[in-house]
């Protein structure tokens, strides 16, 4: 019986009109491919390689806008209506997230192209690893399965072990992987135990499946140890991608040690993906609950990532204050946004409720404010390492006179990711202070007061660059930098004037692709081994 | 004398399986704190994630029999083994390289 069951999935693995909604990720792989044969036909020269690095990048976005286009049109989309497997899900949400991927995956290249690609003899290897990480965060944000988060987390952090310590005589690189490869490695292996002991549990690796159970658990308030255990370890997973507190040790070293462009893509992409994937999880959980009233069930899971949050964001501001490295600084300022950005994922709505996604929104908004604030702050830092040599705090000084296309977007910047208006990072915290005082709770309150608190620490050292920049000269040359980086970081700087002036359209688009999020269709109890049987009843 | 039911002591179930998961699991997070050398870290996770497999392997023979995730998934677990050893020697060797060692502690120059 289970051999024919089998034989039939094969018969009707599905193709078409399915095969489309994977293609950004198809065409990531292909591009990867490409760049593996490119040494073979074309050389390894850098030109080559990042001319076929960015067709990869065009065709990828072009897809993935049609992803989102039909996701957004059509409602829920083909795969994911499969109840309860969730083993690959294509919806607003995940489609959303990798526009925003290859978006800012352009970004990086670009300034890889400015920045290291005239000495660079290992282009290819260094774009297989750019682009398989790429890949793996957009397999995080699709999935709803143990196995395949397992799977989609190690395809993300593997590349990036590597490409941290990417040039080989560079003594600072390779400790840094070593760091972050012996934390990851250990983060990993702890999450995958918390798998293995949440699939014995539950006798299903499919998170709705596993939902179910510990609502189910908490109801009867039989409070299950080996659950929290296994929820907890699997946590340690997540909370290692997003460098949340007490797992960010990785995070500070690696950003330092690693080239400019490298951290520029880990501080934002690994970490959004790591925070979509646990919103998504969180989703799951809170459409699981019978009834809006039972949402005080999960309310210890709610408070679970709210301390994480909490702890993160104070800590990360904290750190960062007595950072004389610019990079450093801006590694730990990252892990304080990542905390703002939990604080988030803590708010759990019922999907009954009006309103529900309020956090999601907020997340959302959040990311795409947070990718161009991390994007200008850190283009202008490699500008002054690729011309001073080192990120030291002060070389910045006096960056006003001897470079006011650098200085300016480093300030609209900086007092952006502080979260002061007239800039987007306002708008963006505003919206999750709103979400968190939407829910009118203990929590609710408590986060706020701490986003508050974190907000007025953190001016302190983003100021600390600002005065530097305009108050403090110490007659150094005018920095040269390459005009394609002077307009990336305005650019940067300009879309967050655009995005707080014109806020509006940015939190309706993303409360539509917040619409699709595929939810309801999971909260169907999945018949046994629900994938075969649907491919049974096809025949 | 030997008690009534050391027959079913001795009949190995699903708790022998657990039991042998948890010493690999506490071995080899007892392995990571403990050790300083990267590569005695390395055989540290590869233990954790064993205990992972044999944990997944008895889950899905005793709760949830007729099922295949369970194995399908400790297969994946091999994989994923494999792949970050070969990734983490490889960053052993590199630091190796630059430092003559691989001594977790000699790393120290980022810091605070």
């Amino acid at each position: 019986m289970n051999l024919l069951m089998q034989a039939n999935l094969w018969a009707n693995i599905p193709v078409g009109e399915h095969l489309a909604f994977f293609s950004p990720m198809i065409t990531l792989v292909c591009t990867m491919l490409a760049i593996v044969a490119c040494p073979i036909v074309l050389g390894r020269g850098s030109r080559t390689t990042a001319g076929i690095a960015l067709l990869g990048i065009i065709a990828t976005f072009i897809l993935a806008l049609r992803v989102l286009h039909a996701t957004t049109t059509n409602g829920v989309s083909g795969l994911s209506t499969d109840p309860g497997a969730g083993l690959f899900i294509v919806d607003g949400l995940s489609a959303f997230f990798q526009v925003l991927l290859i978006i800012f995956l352009a970004g990086v290249t670009w300034l890889w192209w400015l920045g290291s690609s005239a000495n660079e003899r290992n282009a290819p290897e260094f774009f297989i690893l750019l682009f398989g990480s790429a890949l793996g965060m957009s397999m995080m944000v699709s999935s709803a399965n143990l196995l395949m988060i397992v799977v989609a987390m190690e395809t993300a952090s593997l590349p990036s072990y590597a490409i941290v310590g990417f040039d080989k005589r560079d003594r600072l690189g390779a400790e840094a992987s070593l760091k972050y490869m012996v934390f990851g490695a250990i983060c990993a292996a702890i999450m995958l135990y918390g798998a293995s002991l949440l699939y014995g549990l539950t006798g299903s690796l499919s998170v709705a499946d596993i939902a179910r159970f510990t609502v189910a658990n908490l109801a009867t308030g039989e409070h299950h140890l080996l659950l929290a255990l296994g929820l907890l370890c699997f946590l340690v997973g997540i909370a290692f991608k997003v460098s949340a507190v007490p797992f960010h040790f990785w995070c500070p070293d690696a950003f330092q040690g690693a080239k400019i462009e490298v951290t520029t893509w880990l501080s934002v992409a690994s970490k959004a993906a790591g925070l979509v994937l646990l919103l998504r999880l969180t989703m799951i959980f809170c459409s699981v609950v019978g009834s809006p009233a039972d949402m005080s069930l999960i309310q210890p899971l709610a408070w679970t990532i709210a301390i994480l949050a909490a702890v993160t964001c104070t800590v990360g501001n904290f750190s960062a204050y007595k950072q004389k490295s610019v990079k450093r600084m801006l590694a730990y300022s990252s892990i304080a946004h990542a905390g703002y950005m939990l604080m988030a994922v803590a708010v759990f709505a019922h999907p009954a409720v009006e309103g529900h996604q309020a956090g999601m929104v907020a997340l959302l908004v959040y990311i795409v404010i947070y990718l161009f604030m991390n994007l200008g702050a850190f283009g202008v830092t490699a500008m002054i390492v690729w011309d001073t040599g080192n990120d030291d705090i002060k070389s910045f000084s006096g960056l006003m006179r001897r470079a006011p296309f650098l200085a300016v977007p480093m300030i609209i910047c900086l007092v952006s990711l502080v979260g002061l208006p007239p800039l987007a990072g306002f708008i963006g915290k505003w919206w999750i202070l709103l979400a968190l005082g939407s829910l009118d709770s203990t929590l609710g309150w408590f986060l706020v007061i701490v986003a508050v608190l974190n907000t007025l620490i953190s001016l302190y050292y983003y100021m600390r660059v600002v005065v530097q920049m305009t108050l403090r000269d110490e007659g150094d040359p005018a920095v040269q930098s390459p005009f394609g980086g002077l307009a990336l970081v305005n650019i940067c700087a300009l879309m967050l004037l655009i995005l707080f002036f014109r806020a509006h359209p940015l939190k309706t688009t993303t409360d539509r692709f917040a619409r699709t999020l595929n939810v309801a269709s999971l909260t169907t109890p999945s018949p046994d081994n629900a994938v075969a049987s649907r491919f049974i009843e096809a025949d | 004398m030997l008690p009534d039911d050391f027959l079913t002591y001795l009949t190995i179930g699903l708790t022998h399986y657990l039991v042998v998961g948890a010493v690999l699991f506490v071995t080899g997070l007892f392995t990571m704190m403990t050790k300083r050398n990267a590569i005695g870290i390395l055989i540290g996770v590869e233990l954790v994630l064993n205990s992972a497999g044999v944990n997944l392997v008895a889950f899905d023979r005793y709760m949830a029999p007729g099922r295949v995730d369970g194995q399908i998934m400790t297969l994946f677990v091999i994989v994923i083994a494999a792949a970050e050893a070969a990734i983490a020697v490889g960053i052993c060797i590199n630091l190796y390289k630059n430092l003559a060692t691989v001594d977790v502690d000699s790393a120290r120059k980022l810091q605070g």
